[in-house]
């Protein structure tokens, strides 16, 4: 009697995992993007850009436009090429007010990403003025990746993430998933709207 | 079947992409039933099949260009299907993407998603970002093609927005698909389920010391591999039954030497003949002291993979594919120089810089790195001067060299047999008065360069730094050990060899599966983790990534007749 009592209760224990599982999977799959604004305090590091010139982190991001920042590496396959295909479209949908925002991808590789590569990345996509590639030392990109807590030990485990900085009061807005041109660009206007 | 499709698109997509497939329908009426082949040749269908998989270019010679999320344009040639389905086409699993196999065997099969893991989501729900669907039934060319153009499966579910939707016209769609048919279609030469074949390939320049050091470890992992076979045989005696992933554990190896005589040039039709006799799966490992470029070709011949040879002169390419490579050797060791002087406030402005180049392959491989380096960091070209071994003892040379050339920096590319002059030399150069030197160059003898100068000395160490746990001889000792001047010019043969077959190769053979494509082994060592190795401070990976330490230190030597080595510059420095 007590052992099927056990086994009953193993059963449910199991089908109620279970069920609770594939709601999750089915959530997940059909999430579009997740959004919530936070504050992140920029670490005071040097990283150096796409022309091999030294860049201040946080002289970059404070700025009276809205700043997007996004993790990537040169020789990414799956979400990096949607990431700066999404940046691509966002300085084709600004045009001539590209200069309207400031778009910053920093490698979670930086131990092959030269200056060399990632200028050759942003030919590749064709990015206009305006859109800087960063690297650095390991160490130096683990403090960014944990200042924006993005912070992955190993590039191959990484994830789409947009973070747009509202230059009124300096938040960021969070953007975790992959988001239509359409979405994309009402997230900056909303960011940019004073 | 229009009807649905056209239904589909209005449901599915974003007016950007519905309207580019519109088009296509209406100038195609009735086109999912024309799938089929065109009058091409076989061959000429492959190839324009392969390009517009691996690049992302149309028959056409026009980029392919695809949508995502319905509004998102990509232009295929910085995002084609081998960027996340890899070159074998049996999918990766990468970024919190799942991308599953999209060669023909295996789309025209029902496919059901294993159960991992991975589909618990953490508390992020990162690791469930994007993932194929569970289930689908077999496709079809015709369904295919519509999956291809509008993201939807047999079962008529939507693919994950990942993937992007292709306006391709039935012609083109026609040579796509005969390439998927074709793709890891049958398995590569010198594998088959009950085991592998390799080779190493050591040349007749190497000591049998050296020799023996490769083979050592080497032959180990074969004994150790069939040991576990036999093991695993008697599981199955005594009654195992294996799950599914059990039953591709366990192959047997075996190992071919290939040994080179002779000149290089003759070592293609050495190599050649081993083949012929018995195609391997992969080359694991090997020894040369010379330049390795005739093995490396071969190998990309011959599609076969080449993994991590012992040779400070490998091939440096940004392309080619079959040879994977510790790092770039020599070449390495220049561009570190090079990416220093860089970074030192004004040098690279207003110094002029000498670059002095043994006549010898390690003296021009360093030199070669060097240059390029310097010049994709937009410096003009420095003044070169070749010497031979003799000039190099020569200190009349020496003068009349410095006195033509003032330079405030010299680069010697040059042996051991430099040492003697350095403090000479020194009192002729102009401020800052900086020498560069290569540690694997100079070998052990760099422990003898004069305290005096030793401030002014600059040398490239391509290997760790920082203590690691264990003994020269293996990892036994618990002790943390620090690198010196003693081990330049050491070839750590056991220990890279012994790297190369724990940390890499068998990483990547466990996860072939019963999927024995060569193409396949390489693209899943390619997407490995990073790694922590005995020899290097990471080594690392990537698509396409073929020499996997990226680092090189500039250091100073201490004091002392075994000195400590002082780092100047990162691992890695940009």
């Amino acid at each position: 009697m007590g052992i099927t009592f056990v086994r009953i209760a193993l059963l449910v224990a199991v089908l109620f995992i279970t069920s609770n599982l594939s709601i999750a999977v089915a959530h997940a799959d059909n999430a579009k993007y997740k959004k919530s604004v936070e504050n992140y305090t920029i670490p005071d590091v040097t990283l150096f850009n796409q022309d091999g010139k030294k860049v201040r982190l946080s002289s970059l991001t404070n700025s009276d436009v809205p700043v997007i920042v996004d993790f990537i590496y040169g020789t990414c396959t799956t979400i990096c090429p949607v990431l700066s295909a999404g940046f691509v479209n966002i300085q084709k949908r600004l045009g001539t007010d590209s200069n309207k925002v400031r778009l910053i991808s920093i490698t979670i590789d930086p131990e092959n990403d030269s200056p060399k590569v990632m200028k050759d990345y942003l030919k590749r996509y064709r990015a206009k003025p305006g859109w800087d590639f960063l690297t650095g030392s390991r160490a130096d990109i683990d403090t960014v990746m944990k200042a924006f807590n993005a912070y992955i030990p190993d590039k191959m485990s990484h994830y789409p993430l947009n973070m747009i900085r509202m230059p009124k009061n300096g938040s960021w807005v969070r953007l975790f998933g992959l988001m239509s041109t359409k979405e994309f660009m009402h997230e900056y206007q909303l960011a940019a709207d004073k | 079947m229009s009807q649905n499709i056209a239904q589909c698109v209005k449901s599915l997509l974003r007016p950007a992409l519905s309207a580019a497939l519109m088009v296509l329908l209406l100038a195609a009426p009735g086109q999912t039933e024309t799938i089929q082949a065109t009058a091409l040749s076989k061959t000429e269908m492959l190839r324009l099949g392969e390009r517009m998989y691996r690049e992302g270019i149309l028959p056409s010679g026009k980029p392919m260009n695809a949508f995502i999320r319905g509004d998102v344009e990509v232009d295929s040639t910085a995002f084609s299907c081998s960027s996340c389905h890899l070159r074998a086409g049996l999918g990766s699993v990468e970024g919190g993407v799942v991308t599953p196999p999209t060669n023909g065997m295996r789309l025209y099969k029902a496919y059901r998603r294993p159960p991992s893991l991975n589909d618990i989501p953490d508390r992020a729900g990162r690791f469930v970002y994007a993932k194929t669907v569970s289930e689908r039934p077999p496709y079809s060319r015709e369904s295919l093609a519509t999956a291809l153009r509008f993201g939807t499966d047999p079962a008529g579910q939507s693919f994950n927005d990942i993937m992007p939707r292709y306006p391709i016209d039935d012609h083109d769609m026609a040579i796509l698909i005969n390439y998927l048919e074709s793709l890891s279609s049958s398995y590569s030469p010198g594998a088959t389920n009950a085991g592998y074949a390799f080779a190493t390939i050591i040349t007749d320049d190497v000591s049998q010391e050296d020799r023996e050091a490769l083979l050592a470890p080497l032959q180990k992992f074969i004994a150790g591999t069939n040991q576990q076979v036999e093991m695993y045989e008697e599981f199955i005696k005594f009654g195992y039954s294996p799950t599914i992933d059990m039953k591709y554990a366990f192959r047997n190896a075996s190992l071919t030497i290939w040994n080179l005589k002779g000149a290089p040039k003759t070592w293609r039709k050495q190599l050649a003949e081993y083949y012929a006799k018995e195609p391997v799966f992969a080359v694991l490992g090997g020894i040369s002291n010379q330049d390795w470029q005739p093995i490396h070709n071969f190998c990309e011949e011959q599609r076969l993979p080449c993994l991590f040879p012992i040779t400070e002169l490998p091939v440096v390419s940004e392309s080619d594919w079959y040879n994977y490579y510790f790092n770039r050797g020599y070449f390495q060791e220049g561009e570190a120089a090079a990416r220093f002087i860089n970074r030192m406030d004004g040098i690279a402005a207003r110094t002029p810089i000498l670059q002095v180049i043994q006549e010898s392959p390690a003296g021009k491989a360093l030199a070669a790195g060097f240059q390029k380096a310097w010049s994709d960091l937009e410096h003009p070209t420095v003044n070169s001067v070749n010497v031979t071994s003799k000039q190099l003892r020569d200190p009349k040379f020496y003068s009349k060299l410095l006195l033509d050339n003032k330079p405030g920096v010299l680069l010697l590319w040059t042996d051991a047999g430099v040492i003697s002059s350095i403090p000479r030399l020194i009192t002729k150069l102009d401020t800052p008065a900086q020498i560069y030197l290569s540690s694997s160059y100079l070998g052990k003898q760099a422990a003898t360069i004069p305290e005096s100068v030793r401030s002014n000395v600059y040398i490239t160490y391509p290997y760790r730094l920082t203590p690691y746990v264990g003994s020269k001889e293996g990892f036994d000792a618990k002790v943390p050990i620090l690198a010196t001047a003693t081990d330049f010019g050491d070839n750590r043969i056991t220990s890279r060899t012994n790297t190369m077959l724990k940390q890499v190769t068998l990483q990547g053979l466990k996860l072939l599966y019963d999927n024995l494509y060569r193409d396949h082994l390489l693209d899943v060592m390619s997407m490995q983790m990073d790694q922590v190795a005995r020899d290097y401070e990471r080594l690392s990976f990537g698509p396409g990534q073929r020499y996997v330490s990226k680092g090189c230190y500039v250091i100073q030597l201490g004091k002392g007749a075994d000195p400590a080595l002082l780092a100047k510059s990162e691992w890695v420095i940009h």
